[in-house]
C-alpha cells in the first residue's frame, strides 16, 4: 500500500468504515459540575461496543449553566444504537440507574424538536409509585419524581437522530508510551460537539475483527493483524518495522461530516504528538455504508 | 410592526374585551380590526372608536395593547395561541379560560386573573400569563393547566379549587391560597400563613420551580436571583382533597445550588 507523510508518520492508504445508527443526546445537570460529571461518567460505562454492550455512549461536551435548561452546570452525554427501539431502552435503564440515582441531577432532551423521539420520562415515572407530577414548561412537559433527596426532573420524551458509528483512527509508534501519547493528544483534539469516543479514555488498545480464527461460535476476537507480538507469527500482519504498539480511537458522530472532521483533527494531532504510523480498520467496504479515506484528511484542521 | 392598540381615552362603561384575540385578528389590516366592535356597557363600539390601530396583524400572531386598560375586562381570555403584550393595567377576568399561547401584562390585572368562569368545570387549561405587577382576589381559580406569574401579589384566594397548574406570586401570596386545591402548586415570594388544610412537608430546592422561573425571566419577569438560589417550604394540601396540592413558600437564600 502507498500514503503519504505527515510530519514523522507514515499515512496509510486505507480507509475507515462505518455504520449508520440512531443516537440521543442528553443533557444532564446537578448542583455542581462535578456531579454531573459523575452521572455522565457512570451513564457512558460499560457502553464501549454495541456488540458487548448493546449501546455505544461517551460524554460529548460540557454545558455552561446559562446554556443549561435550568441554569445549572451540565453535561451533554450521546448515546448510539442501532435502531431508535435501541437507544429508547438503552437511554431508560441508563438515565433510571445512573442519572435518577446520583445526588442533585436533573435530565434534559439534547435534540428538542427531532422528528422522532423516545419516551423517557413518560415511562421512568412509574418510579415514583403514583406520588410523580408533571409540570409543562415553555411547552414541554417534564415530570417531578420524588425521590429521597427531594425530586428528580426529567424530561418527558428525548429526541433520536441519525448518527454514524464506527469511525476509526489506529495509531502506531516506536514504543508504548510514545503510542499512548499520540493517541492521547489524537482524542483530545477529536473531543466536541457532535462526537462521542465510546472507549475508555476514547482510546482502546484491544480492537478486534469480525469472527476468530480458532473458533465459529466467537462474534469478535483480537486484530491479529494489529498486534506487534504476532508480528513475525502470522503471514497478514499489519504491523510495520519500527512499530511496537497501536491503539485505536472509536468514533461516533452525530452526521458523516462530523466524524471526518474529527478523524481529521485526530490524525494530525497524532502526526505532531510522535505517532510513526496512522492506518485505519475496516471490513474490506462491504458491510458499512460510510467510508472515510484517510487520503481525504491530509489537509489540517 | 405587530398590531398595535393605542387607547385613546377611558372608555365610558365596563369593556369586554375577549374578542381582542391575537389568533382571531390573524390576518386582519388595521381597517378591518379598527371596524370589529367590543361591548362597551350595553353598547357596541367599534374597536377604532377606543383605539388607535396601528400596524398589522403579521403572521407571527403577536397583539400589543397600549394604555390603562383598567376597566377592560376579559383581555385575552379565552385565548389558544399567539401572544398578547399589555402595556399597562387590566380588568378582571384577564386570561380567563386560557388553552394556549402566551399573556403578558405589563402592570397590575384584576380579580379571577386566568380563572374559570362560574359554573364552568376548569378555568385555564393552558398557556401562559405574566404579570409584572400585582393582581387581584382569586387568580388561578379553577385552573387545569398553564401558568399563572406575577412578580407583585396575589389577592386573597388564589388557586381557588386549582386542579392543577401553577400560580407564582413572587410578591407574595395572598390569605387563603390554594383552598379546595387538588393538584395545583402555588408558589409565594413571601411569607403566607397557609390555610389549616395544608401540612409542612420539607425544605427544598425544587428543579422544576427554577426552571418555571427561568422561563419567567425570559418573558420578561424580572426575577431575582435569590428566588433561583434559594430554599422553598413545601406545605401539602388541601388535605380535604387528595393532598396533592403544593404550598411552596421562600424560605432563605441558604440553598446551595
Amino acid at each position: 500500500m502507498t500514503g503519504y507523510r505527515l510530519g514523522d508518520a507514515e499515512v496509510v492508504d486505507t480507509f475507515a468504515e462505518a455504520f449508520p445508527m440512531r443516537y440521543s443526546r442528553v443533557v444532564i445537570t446537578a448542583a455542581t459540575e462535578a456531579w454531573a460529571l459523575e452521572a455522565a461518567r457512570s451513564m457512558t460505562g460499560f457502553a464501549t461496543s454495541i456488540i458487548g454492550c448493546k449501546c455505544e455512549a461517551g460524554i460529548e461536551m460540557e454545558v455552561r449553566g446559562e446554556d443549561t435548561p435550568d441554569g445549572r452546570p451540565g453535561i451533554a452525554v450521546l448515546l448510539f444504537a442501532m435502531d431508535r427501539e435501541g437507544v429508547g431502552k438503552r437511554i431508560l435503564e441508563r438515565v433510571g440507574q445512573t442519572v435518577m440515582t446520583c445526588p442533585t441531577t436533573a435530565c434534559f432532551d439534547g435534540l428538542p424538536g427531532a422528528e422522532r423521539s423516545v419516551p423517557l420520562g413518560r415511562s421512568l415515572r412509574y418510579f415514583g409509585d403514583g406520588f410523580q407530577a408533571s409540570k409543562v414548561i415553555a411547552g414541554e412537559r417534564f415530570w417531578r419524581i420524588p425521590v429521597m433527596e427531594g425530586e428528580f426532573l426529567v424530561c418527558e420524551s428525548v429526541g433520536v437522530g441519525r448518527g454514524v458509528g464506527g469511525g476509526n483512527l489506529v495509531i502506531g509508534a516506536r514504543d508504548e508510551a510514545t503510542a499512548l501519547a499520540a493517541a492521547m493528544a489524537a482524542a483530545d483534539a477529536m473531543r466536541g460537539e457532535g462526537i462521542a469516543l465510546p472507549f475508555p479514555g476514547g482510546i482502546v488498545r484491544s480492537g478486534s475483527k469480525v469472527g476468530a480464527l480458532s473458533s465459529k461460535s466467537l462474534p469478535a476476537s483480537t486484530n491479529h493483524q494489529m498486534a506487534p507480538t504476532l508480528r513475525v507469527q502470522v503471514k497478514d500482519s499489519l504491523v510495520p518495522d519500527g512499530v511496537a504498539a497501536l491503539f485505536e480511537i472509536v468514533i461516533d458522530g452525530v452526521s458523516e461530516d462530523a466524524v471526518r472532521e474529527a478523524m481529521r483533527r485526530g490524525l494530525h494531532a497524532a502526526a505532531g504528538a510522535g505517532a510513526k504510523h496512522v492506518t485505519a480498520a475496516n471490513f474490506g467496504g462491504k458491510l458499512g455504508e460510510f467510508h472515510f479515506p484517510l487520503s481525504e484528511l491530509r489537509d489540517p484542521p | 410592526m405587530s398590531l398595535t392598540l393605542t387607547l385613546r381615552k377611558p372608555p365610558p362603561a365596563r369593556v369586554l374585551a375577549a374578542p381582542l384575540d391575537p389568533d382571531g385578528l390573524r390576518g386582519l389590516d388595521a381597517g378591518a380590526v379598527g371596524a370589529l366592535e367590543l361591548r362597551c356597557g350595553g353598547e357596541a363600539v367599534p374597536v377604532g372608536d377606543l383605539f388607535e390601530v396601528s400596524g398589522s396583524a403579521a403572521e407571527d400572531g403577536t397583539l400589543v395593547l397600549i394604555g390603562d386598560l383598567r376597566r377592560f375586562d376579559g383581555v385575552g381570555a379565552g385565548m389558544a395561541s399567539g401572544t398578547l403584550v399589555v402595556h399597562g393595567n387590566v380588568g378582571s377576568w384577564a386570561g380567563a379560560e386560557m388553552s394556549g399561547g402566551v399573556l403578558q401584562i405589563f402592570g397590575d390585572a384584576g380579580a379571577r386573573l386566568g380563572a374559570a368562569y362560574p359554573g364552568a368545570r376548569a378555568g385555564m387549561t393552558g398557556g401562559e400569563i405574566v404579570v409584572s405587577g400585582d393582581a387581584g382576589e382569586e387568580a388561578g381559580a379553577g385552573m387545569r393547566r398553564g401558568l399563572v406569574a406575577l412578580g407583585g401579589r396575589a389577592g386573597a384566594g388564589a388557586g381557588l379549587r386549582i386542579l392543577a397548574g401553577t400560580v407564582i406570586a413572587l410578591g407574595g401570596i395572598g390569605e387563603e391560597a390554594g383552598l379546595g386545591n387538588k393538584r395545583g402548586s402555588l408558589v409565594s415570594g413571601r411569607p403566607v400563613e397557609p390555610l389549616p388544610a395544608y401540612a409542612f412537608a420539607a425544605r427544598l430546592q425544587p428543579p422544576a420551580l427554577r426552571m418555571q422561573l427561568l422561563r419567567l425571566r425570559a418573558l420578561g419577569l424580572t426575577v431575582d436571583e435569590r428566588f433561583l438560589r434559594g430554599v422553598w417550604a413545601r406545605w401539602s394540601g388541601d388535605r380535604t382533597e387528595l393532598t396533592r396540592g403544593e404550598l411552596l413558600l421562600f424560605d432563605g437564600e441558604n440553598g446551595s445550588r
